[in-house]
């Protein structure tokens, strides 16, 4: 989630921006990153006051896999990895991406930005050092 | 306030770097000839006994060294320390570990030149399945004390994992496990997972599990040569 954040906010930086008002992601069901806790957690640590009122969507994925043997794409259920026709294994091709999409960003008023907290507007400590 | 949106299409995996922390890691270790091992299972499962009982059986045909995960103590490094060098990594509540965890205990032990790094991780079928450690294989464990129904309530981490071992065998007769069972619903989610059978305690099954990891360790690492 702070890798997340602070990837949103060097964006913002990257392109000059005030503040962020939506940020997109894609999260599968193998991607250990469950949609409803992501939002709550977002809500918890977005509060600064360049992400402060962000609003996050999420994409999901569906979990899907293809059998080389049959040459066949098919969508997991139930999590049986195994090939509807062969049985044998399958290779995922989607489902455990938690990917940034975009992020939209606004460039406020002057009086706004007069307002913002200049340590928290500022760019310069915010480069990417995600891990 | 009013002012201009722009949207920035991005599309990035947000956990690329520390994938691709992992993976240098994990070439890294691979060129100076050691195997790295995730061992992960729920608390009590058996890693430490199985490490003891590996520790013993290596003791005079390979080099090895175990980093243990924990949220607090060093008990399970104090049982494994008179056999084998072993850091204790602390997570200070954190339910798995993460690659700048490891790398510290590597440091810890100076950086040692291993046949075998073993990492036992936190004891949690769900949150360490999400983290690339560096290793190169990846072994789960269930034991027969916790039933057989464990794969399908964890698909991640069956998912993930190149190996299962079913521990406590001594236990069957007493348990309602069947071990053909836990197999069937593993393999559903993993059909290439090799499954193992051990009784750490009387050694039931060692010999196979060494013998697994001798050949894991010369198949895994030629990739790298």
């Amino acid at each position: 989630m702070k890798t997340l954040l602070r990837q949103v906010d060097s964006i913002r930086c990257e392109h000059n921006a005030d503040r962020v008002t939506e940020v997109r992601v894609e999260v599968g069901p193998l991607s250990g990153v469950e949609p409803m806790l992501l939002s709550s957690a977002f809500a918890l640590l977005a509060s600064e006051q360049t992400v402060a009122g962000a609003r996050l969507v999420i994409d999901k994925v569906p979990l899907l896999a293809h059998c080389e043997a049959c040459d066949k794409e098919f969508e997991v259920n139930g999590f049986v990895f195994r090939c509807p026709t062969c049985r044998g294994n399958v290779k995922t091709i989607s489902g455990d991406e938690f990917h940034l999409l975009s992020v939209s960003l606004s460039e406020a008023n002057a009086e706004f930005r007069d307002s913002l907290d200049p340590s928290s507007h500022n760019c310069s400590d915010t480069h990417e050092t995600a891990s | 306030m009013t002012g201009t949106t722009k949207t920035i299409t991005i599309r990035r995996d947000v956990t690329a770097k520390s994938k691709a922390d992992a993976a240098v890691e994990r070439a890294r270790l691979a060129r100076r000839g050691t195997l790295v091992v995730n061992l992960l299972s729920s608390p009590g499962s058996g890693k430490t006994t199985l490490l003891e009982a590996t520790a013993r059986r290596f003791a005079s045909q390979h080099s090895m060294a175990v980093l243990v995960g924990d949220l607090e103590t060093d008990r399970d490094a104090r049982r494994l320390r008179p056999l084998v060098p072993t850091a204790q990594l602390t997570t200070g509540g954190a339910c798995h570990l993460e690659l700048p965890l490891v790398r510290r205990g590597l440091e810890a032990l100076g950086d040692p030149q291993v046949d075998f790094l073993f990492i036992e991780n936190v004891g949690n079928l769900v949150c360490p399945a999400s983290h690339d450690l560096g290793e190169h294989l990846r072994v789960v464990l269930v034991s027969t004390t916790e039933g057989d129904d464990k794969p399908g309530k964890y698909p991640k981490m069956f998912r993930t994992s190149h190996a299962m071992i079913v521990t406590k065998l001594d236990l069957l007769p007493h348990v309602p496990f069947s071990v053909a069972a836990v197999t069937e619903d593993a393999s559903r989610i993993q059909p290439d997972l090799d499954v193992m059978q051990v009784d750490a305690l009387d050694g039931t099954g060692i010999e196979e599990w060494c013998e697994y990891l001798n050949e894991e360790r010369a198949k895994r690492l030629a990739k790298y040569e």
